[in-house]
């Protein structure tokens, strides 16, 4: 509550205190003069200014959330999963083309690919609902870890194992706990939180299969060709490897 | 208390809300940020104007919605430039108007000093109201320098005599006119500015005057420097064996305190004083837990000895002599421009006319308060006995007797009540309530730029659906914000040159949210956030022509009324059940909880009425003396006020004379009664609702609209209560409220009532 008194603006001014807040309850007339004049002026610290800042920057958005249509919180949350993929989640776009350069065959590969797809679905759905829960420097590794292990795989075997599919299973519960991590920093709304949460996992889903058609689309011409495994899909599954285990140092070690 | 008659009057009025005391002891600020600020405005020097007046978002129309300010244009560096242009514009639209050949009119000059002064009204809005809610460093800086520089620019239009004469020539001959009541009341307000300032005076008593005031202003600020010395001067180090009693929280903060002392200190032997020790101060912050918790009384004794010893300890901070100085200068003042003291010069302008009225008034109060005191005290004795002491209860004791009372009979537990008053919910509370009495509706707005991130904006329309104004709400503590919780204005409302409505903002200080849980509210931030929710309705429908007679804008005993009655509904189980819902559950607050909560509202009143009433006393005990009075000593002053009136000794004033800053350094001179004059017509205006039997009830609902919201100042504070009323206010309904219609009851039998 703003009020003040005014005729002698002179002093009054001068010591400047026009405004009177208004307390309540117990003590209404505590107000802003005890706090200027007993208290002295606020003090800085711009780190802390800084943090609070940020936080209220995320309740901002999630407000902004909150308040949507289900129907635009469904488009912004599928957009916010191809994102987190492309171009976000250079991780897992790396370990889907290990998928990929793993077999010719289709058959192959679409088992894999829904096996990674239901696993880290689950794991998702599991963790936003807070029913598991892993710290990301425990995840974060292993991450990279599955990238190398797949990628290898794809060097030392030529068709994939019938194993295959149960490993990538094994490997989508890790990154479905990733994406539940970007997730729940980017934060989901309270209201439609399974329609959001719905979206999220399809717009990844969009971004994988993007991905993999990117990859057929480029390989179409070459990929019956007699060099194809030496030149191509081992070269790319050795690049793989190295840059999972570098991720893999990076995250535990540097 | 001065109108606001003219529109820059208002907006220095409702904005200056933080100038902080010029002068005043500036503490090293934070370097990174004190860097960055400098090099702002570097970069955007004041020379720079040819650039900037493109740039510089005061210098258009604001290009938003609803003329919010475009917050995310504003920059520090664009604040000194609005300001100095601002001035020169308003002096020059003065000047138009004193050299205007055309006979004085009201249009040609009372409208034309409401036009005037825009852009510096705008801009000091602005700054103002972020000098407060999200302040910095290079604010603080501008603060300091614009305050004298203000000051000076009010005076130049204040005390021209040029504009005087205008106005008195409109006034004297103000029944020929046929103006309406809205225009005659702008009319009075300024020319009673005029002649307040001393306008009638003749040449050497207005240099009697302006030496007066020069001086009262550096005794201001003096007071208020060494209030301020004399507070941080104090400190009670304790080492760990002396915190017996205490909370967890109240040990850490005294920690943090040692710890922060220790930073300011330079040399390894002052150091080492704080070097694992804890520290208290006679902040209220940090004394009030260290009162209540602590079980060592001999510290309490220290501490709270400290605290009602500032200012009064005989060294170079003392402010006995300033008060005495002080409180003579304002009677020579008010005897040099007709009045008997300084408190018939202040009442003038209020609801309450006369000193006799105001001390009828508390008096009034003053003996059921007393009497109710005087049974809290016997409660605390009875408990100090159980426990197996035999000393009298002192006053450095009652935190502590008192908090074991009201865990006895009333505890609420505070972490289970939490859950059901989320700020959503709350605020959900406060909106269906002004929905309920006068069908308005809020939408949330998410799309426009504020200062903080925090901010939240609504839209008000009018159960028609018409626009009446936007609801800002700043709702939680950072280290930007000073702390209470106050309401202002960031555009206001006039229908002079077609409808204007206003930009209102609430600001508050809750604690933020932790993690993903909501924010939860204790049963005081939802008094608060209606309390202010209350004074921005006062500020949202008010609907007068002039913007100096809109909306808060009315006498000090007057503008808690609004904040004050809407408290109310907040207290009824009604409105309390609609919106307050488990947020996990869902579940209504159980009756149960209300009935404890409602309780415990009636706790320690006597206490809390008695210091109050006090301090009110001695506030009208020195501006109620004579121009000749023979003052030599402050303290038997206040002594001999206090024995008049039978104050006990366990009780002192809520504040002494040598730190009453709202009397002696802010503007509540002879205006400290203010509160509880608005509490007699928040009670006695609630209890209106109550006897219809419904609390929104619609035809009240809308005479209380129509007479009080919508009108700000534009007729006599007691003729709008009367019109809402059908009466003048009667004191039974808050001698109920606040427990006092039956003072001898022991605390103990109210609750088993």
């Amino acid at each position: 509550m703003p009020i003040i008194l005014f005729q002698w603006s002179r002093w009054l001014l001068a010591v400047g205190l026009l405004l009177v807040a208004c307390f309540t309850s117990a003590h209404p007339q505590d107000d802003v003069i005890i706090s200027d004049i007993e208290m002295g002026p606020l003090q800085f610290q711009s780190t802390l200014a800084e943090a609070e800042y940020q936080a209220a920057l995320k309740r901002q958005q999630q407000r902004k959330r909150n308040a949507m249509p289900w129907q635009q919180k469904f488009l912004l949350y599928t957009k916010a999963g191809v994102e987190h993929i492309i171009p976000k989640g250079l991780d897992h776009i790396l370990f889907v083309l290990g998928l990929f350069f793993s077999t010719l065959a289709l058959a192959s590969l679409l088992w894999q690919v829904s096996a990674f797809t239901l696993a880290h679905s689950l794991t998702l759905v599991m963790a936003a609902l807070g029913v598991v829960s892993v710290p990301a420097n425990i995840i974060e590794p292993l991450i990279a870890l599955s990238i190398v292990w797949v990628a290898i795989e794809n060097c030392v075997f030529k068709q994939s194992t019938r194993w295959r599919p149960i490993v990538v299973f094994a490997f989508g519960l890790l990154h479905g706990l990733g994406f539940a991590s970007v997730l729940s920093e980017y934060g989901l709304p309270k209201n439609d939180f399974l329609v959001s949460l719905l979206a999220f996992n399809i717009g990844v889903e969009i971004g994988q299969i993007a991905i993999l058609l990117g990859a057929a689309i480029l390989v179409w011409l070459i990929k019956n060709k007699s060099w194809y495994r030496f030149a191509i899909q081992i070269p790319a599954s050795v690049f793989i490897a190295t840059v999972g285990v570098y991720w893999f140092a990076e995250r535990t070690v540097l | 208390m001065l109108k606001y008659a003219n529109p820059f009057r208002t907006s220095l009025l409702a904005l200056t809300m933080a100038i902080s005391l010029a002068g005043c002891s500036q503490k090293q600020e934070s370097e990174s940020t004190a860097e960055q600020s400098v090099t702002k405005s570097d970069s955007h020097s004041i020379d720079d104007g040819q650039a900037s007046t493109q740039t510089n978002p005061f210098f258009s129309e604001y290009q938003t919605p609803f003329q919010i300010p475009p917050f995310d244009k504003i920059h520090n560096e664009h604040y000194m430039p609005a300001f100095e242009q601002g001035m020169t514009d308003h002096l020059a639209e003065i000047e138009a108007i004193t050299s205007n050949p055309d006979a004085p009119t009201f249009e040609n000059t009372l409208e034309a000093l409401e036009r005037s002064g825009k852009l510096l009204t705008k801009s000091l809005r602005v700054f103002f109201n972020l000098a407060s809610s999200d302040t910095n460093p290079e604010i603080q800086k501008i603060q300091r320098e614009i305050s004298p520089v203000l000051a000076a620019h009010q005076d130049k239009i204040n005390l021209n005599p040029d504009l005087f004469k205008r106005v008195e020539a409109i006034w004297k001959v103000r029944d020929t006119l046929e103006l309406n009541e809205e225009q005659l009341k702008l009319l009075d307000d300024q020319y009673k500015d005029f002649v307040r300032n001393g306008a009638l005076l003749d040449k050497t008593q207005k240099e009697k005057l302006t030496a007066i005031n020069a001086e009262l202003s550096t005794l201001a600020t003096s007071f208020g420097q060494n209030l301020l010395a004399e507070t941080n001067g104090f400190e009670l180090i304790l080492d760990k064996n002396q915190l017996n009693g205490l909370a967890e929280g109240t040990i850490s903060a005294a920690a943090n305190t040692a710890k922060q002392k220790m930073e300011k200190v330079e040399s390894e032997e002052e150091k080492a004083r704080y070097q694992d020790k804890y520290v208290f101060t006679p902040h209220r912050s940090s004394m009030y837990p260290f009162l209540t918790e602590s079980t060592e009384r001999d510290l309490r004794k220290q501490l709270y000895s400290a605290y009602i010893n500032r200012g009064s300890n005989n060294n170079e901070t003392d402010n006995n002599a300033i008060v005495a100085k002080i409180a003579k200068l304002r009677a020579q003042r008010a005897q040099i421009l007709g009045y008997d003291s300084h408190a018939d010069f202040q009442l003038e302008e209020r609801m309450l006319k006369t000193p006799a009225e105001v001390y009828a008034l508390l008096m009034k109060l003053w003996k059921p308060a007393l009497a109710r005191a005087k049974v809290e005290v016997a409660d605390m004795q009875a408990m100090v006995k159980t426990e197996g002491h035999d000393f009298k209860l002192e006053a450095w004791d009652w935190w502590h007797y008192s908090e074991k009372v009201r865990k006895a009979k009333y505890d609420i537990d505070e972490t289970s009540l939490k859950p059901y008053l989320t700020l959503d919910n709350v605020l959900q509370g406060a909106f269906q309530t002004s929905e309920k009495l006068w069908g308005l509706s809020f939408t949330e707005l998410f799309d426009i730029d504020v200062y903080h991130p925090d901010v939240r904006v609504w839209e008000v329309k009018d159960k028609d659906g018409s626009h009446l104004g936007i609801f800002m709400g700043d709702f939680f503590t950072r280290s930007t914000k000073r702390g209470g919780a106050w309401m202002s204005n960031f555009k206001g409302q006039s229908n002079l040159d077609g409808r204007e409505r206003p930009v209102v903002v609430n600001v508050l200080n809750i604690s933020p949210p932790v993690g993903d849980a909501p924010a939860l509210l204790t049963f005081e931030n939802v008094i608060t956030l209606f309390h202010e929710f209350g004074h921005g309705l006062h500020g949202l429908l008010t609907n007068t022509t002039y913007s100096s007679l809109s909306g808060i804008s009315g006498p000090r005993d007057f503008t808690e009324f609004p904040a004050q009655i809407y408290e109310h509904w907040a207290k009824e189980p009604e409105v309390l059940k609609t919106f307050a819902k488990h947020y996990q559950t869902g579940e209504v607050i159980p009756d149960e909880l209300i009935d404890k909560l409602l309780k415990a509202s009636k706790f320690n009143q006597g206490f809390a009425n008695t210091e109050y009433l006090a301090a009110s006393l001695l506030d009208m005990d020195w501006h109620t003396i004579k121009a000749d009075e023979d003052l030599k000593d402050t303290n038997r002053f206040e002594k001999a006020s206090l024995e008049r009136i039978g104050l006990i000794g366990e009780i002192a004033p809520r504040y002494r004379s040598t730190y009453f800053s709202h009397i002696f350094a802010g503007g509540y001179a002879a205006g400290y009664y203010g509160y509880i004059h608005s509490a007699v017509l928040d009670s006695d205006g609630f209890a209106a609702f109550k006897e219809t039997g419904d609390i929104f009830n619609q035809e009240l609902a809308q005479k209380y609209r129509t007479n009080v919201l919508e009108k700000g100042s534009t007729e006599e504070a007691m003729t709008l209560y009367k019109k809402f009323r059908g009466r003048e206010p009667k004191i039974d309904a808050l001698l109920k409220v606040r427990g006092l219609d039956n003072p001898s009851e022991t605390t103990n039998q109210q609750v088993s009532r």
